[in-house]
């Protein structure tokens, strides 16, 4: 293939990155727009701010988490995200009973974690004609209730309905005489479920059906009437109209099959989020701009071109992280830059050889041709070892790390190309008259 | 091109080396590894607060909630900036202690909060040994299959091993805190320090096949200064990037800098001082099993002052011509 040729193919390859990396062309409408290009690439929590939890199902009595079971509450948690308005939230089963959950840019993780890691089973409870505080707790087995002074009290939970016979709940303030603009959530309940509603109603004038939460109690009212048409309302125990609408938030995406636990949990504040990209950013762009001067100023000519491969291999690697939907974290843009460093590694490497190459009175075609095939294999198995460790990382690690690992594979591996064949073909299209009196490598 | 004696002077780097060595594991010895909550399990709460505070009024407003045995960090740029550590927290808990200290310091902005289980911490700290382990045996498996020299690999290896230790006991002797991303850290000094020995071996074994006429110490003496010029342009242009991200990059990256900007020196220089010196260790101690040299040893036996004496003195002066004949050295290659 001509000089020409190759030298064509990598301007085209630099133009494709780059569309796919900042995206100047909007090939999403009717006919292609050009719009200020802006990099596309997926930043990580550490880099947005946010939140990332993991939880772990735990077996009741009743229930074993399965991972069919987990998958089930893993919709309720995605339900009661969507709830939330966070923007591309990610949601993923690891292993048989744990859910990451990746919160970009929530702003109160404290109300996110609550309205998650709630279990939310609301049950209605017939406790006869006792009436018990809110506070109350039932044990798992709903045989024994704890008073909030302390006592216990054995009681059978008789549920009549529970949260799942619920058509829809929202938060609002109570209206009429008794405790007027108190928070309250109201409820409709299925037909079927109203049904049963009204019979029991009917049948049990006098006594106390109790409303129950994760088994613990909201409040206890008394039946007046018989309540057709499954209409009712929660009141008492909310602190603000904000609780009232989280618990009616937790009532329509329904309750998790089995309760979860927070076992791990990282937040980073927004502020700090924008400084790490910001300063991180700054520092790269001093570090990058000095080592590009450093190469130009130790190789002249040949080192422009390394810098200027050095710049196609940015655009490349930003480019495979978009397209492979990668996520950019802190640690990887440290990874970047250790593949920068090595991309230059291999450059030094190879106009070093040259060097030699040259003193020992090769001409310069020569010593180009044997300087690339001597470094060769020193590079390639420098980058393999790096390589390999960052798949070890990748396999192994989790969040950050795993940001870190990614990039650093992808780095390495484009950086090799583009140090080797790019500059390459930077070198060769230069390597002759007028301009090959400047190749002096540095000599 | 100077002609520096390294080999020759391969005693000194010895004695470096151990004595660094030494020392980091004194401090790990009196300090111990700060693990973070990573591998503890815990809770860690980066907080900028409204006002500057002293370490003992923050410790007294974690006292209110009986958490005096928590630690307290402050950087020193960001005065305003506490970083605690403690204990497994409840989300509530962390809530009532951040609206402690907002009352109490006119505002307590959280900048970073985590919560790592104990189970958790015990899985990250079971697989952080694991990709240690199995990153190192790959690496270590691809150079021994690369050269096809268990001698070569050895080498290569045990400078792995003396950078690891180094940055290990860097960390503890500056009391850095050893979490999750130190396995990061851990296998990208791996990447280099092998990256950095290969270029240096792989000179050797070129040069091997090519002049076989030379002592074998003296090859290797002439091997690194032809790689010299890469190998300090290379590592030169790594610590420029590091500084500048270690001071302009922000706090959070600052320990994991450090930690890649020791691995670049230590492993510049176990390639030099380390990996290619044991080669020479190896070969002079094969020649003697073999009987080929005499049982006093020449280069062996000079003791350092009279080596430090001998800098700058052309190339060993006396010594490697009592090498042993060359013709062994081409059954090796």
């Amino acid at each position: 293939m001509s000089r020409t040729w190759r030298l064509l193919i990598v301007l085209a390859l630099a133009l494709l990155a780059f569309q796919v990396a900042f995206a100047p062309l909007d090939l999403q409408g009717y006919r292609p727009r050009l719009r200020p290009p802006a990099l596309r690439v997926n930043l990580g929590l550490d880099l947005q701010g946010g939140s990332r939890l993991v939880l772990e199902a735990r077996d009741t009595p009743q229930v074993r988490a399965t991972p069919e079971v987990v998958d089930a509450a893993m919709r309720r948690i995605e339900a009661r995200i969507d709830q939330l308005g966070v923007v591309e939230p990610t949601i993923q089963r690891v292993g048989d009973r744990r859910i990451i959950v990746e919160l970009p840019g929530v702003g109160d993780p404290e109300r996110a974690i609550r309205l998650i890691g709630q279990t939310a089973l609301l049950e209605f409870v017939d406790t006869g004609d006792r009436s018990l505080p809110e506070g109350a707790r039932w044990n798992a087995a709903g045989t024994v209730v704890t008073l909030p002074d302390g006592r216990t009290l054995p009681l059978r939970k008789r549920v009549i309905l529970t949260g799942a016979d619920l058509a829809d709940a929202q938060a609002g303030f109570a209206e009429g005489q008794v405790a007027a603009g108190e928070p309250v959530v109201n409820f409709q309940f299925k037909d079927s479920a109203a049904r049963t509603f009204e019979e029991h109603t009917a049948r049990n004038i006098g006594r106390y059906l109790t409303i129950v939460l994760d088994n613990r109690v909201i409040s206890s009212p008394v039946i007046r009437d018989r309540i057709p048409g499954g209409r009712g309302q929660i009141s008492g125990g909310f602190a603000d109209i904000t609780e009232a609408r989280d618990l009616a938030v937790l009532l329509r995406a329904g309750a998790l099959p089995v309760p979860v636990d927070v076992v791990e949990r990282r937040t980073v504040g927004p502020t700090l989020g924008r400084d790490s990209l910001d300063l991180s950013l700054r520092a790269g762009a001093v570090a990058v701009v000095l080592v590009v001067t450093f190469m130009a100023v130790l190789y002249r000519l040949p080192g422009v071109l390394a810098d200027l491969a050095l710049l196609l291999y940015a655009l490349f690697l930003f480019a495979a992280l978009t397209a492979l939907n990668a996520t950019m974290t802190l640690p990887g843009l440290a990874a970047f830059v250790i593949s920068v460093g090595m991309a230059i590694d291999a450059n030094v490497l190879i106009f070093e050889r040259v060097k030699e190459e040259l003193r020992s009175g090769k001409t310069l075609r020569a010593a180009i041709q044997s300087g690339w095939s001597r470094a060769w294999s020193a590079i390639l198995d420098s980058n393999v070892t790096t390589l390999v460790g960052a798949a070890v990382l990748f396999a192994l690690g989790t969040g950050p790390i795993k940001g870190f690992a990614t990039t650093l594979f992808l780095g390495v591996l484009i950086s090799m190309v583009t140090a080797i064949l790019v500059t390459r073909v930077l070198v060769d299209t230069v390597a002759r008259p007028p301009l090959d009196r400047y190749l002096r490598f540095g000599l | 091109m100077h002609t520096w004696d390294l080999i020759g002077h391969r005693r000194w780097g010895y004695l470096l080396s151990a004595l660094v060595i030494v020392a980091g594991l004194a401090g790990i010895a009196a300090w111990g590894i700060d693990f973070g909550i990573d591998f503890t399990g815990g809770t860690l709460l980066d907080l900028q607060l409204g006002r500057e505070a002293s370490l003992a009024e923050v410790r007294a407003t974690l006292g209110g909630f009986g958490l005096e045995e928590a630690q307290i960090q402050k950087a020193g740029d960001r005065p305003r900036e506490v970083l605690i550590r403690t204990r497994v927290l409840e989300e509530a808990e962390v809530s009532r202690i951040q609206r402690a200290f907002a009352a109490q310091y006119g505002g307590a902005q959280v900048l970073r909060a985590e919560r790592v289980g104990p189970r958790i911490g015990r899985e990250l700290r079971r697989q952080a040994v694991v990709a240690v382990l199995v990153g190192l045996a790959l690496q270590v498996l691809y150079i021994t299959w690369r050269f096809r020299s268990v001698r070569f690999a050895l080498a290569a290896d045990v400078a792995l091993v003396h950078d690891l230790l180094i940055v290990l006991g860097l960390y503890a002797l500056t009391r850095r805190t050893v979490d999750s991303s130190f396995v990061a850290v851990l296998l990208t000094v791996v990447g280099y320090s092998i990256n950095d020995t290969v270029v240096i071996l792989d000179r050797i074994r070129e040069n091997q096949q090519l002049r076989t006429r030379e002592p074998f110490p003296r090859l290797v003496n002439r091997s690194i200064l032809e790689v010299l010029v890469r190998s300090l342009t290379t590592g030169f242009g790594a610590i420029i990037a590091l500084l500048i991200l270690y001071f302009y990059g922000g706090p959070t990256l600052r320990d994991f800098i450090f930690g890649l900007g020791a691995g670049v020196v230590t492993g510049t220089y176990s390639s030099i001082f380390v990996a290619s010196p044991l080669l020479v260790e190896w070969h002079l101690w094969a020649e003697r099993r073999a009987g080929r040299l005499p049982a006093a040893r020449p280069v062996v036996e000079t003791p350092p002052p009279a080596e430090a004496a001998a800098v700058g003195a052309p190339p060993v002066p006396g010594r490697l011509r009592t090498e042993p004949a060359r013709r062994r050295r081409r059954r090796r290659r």
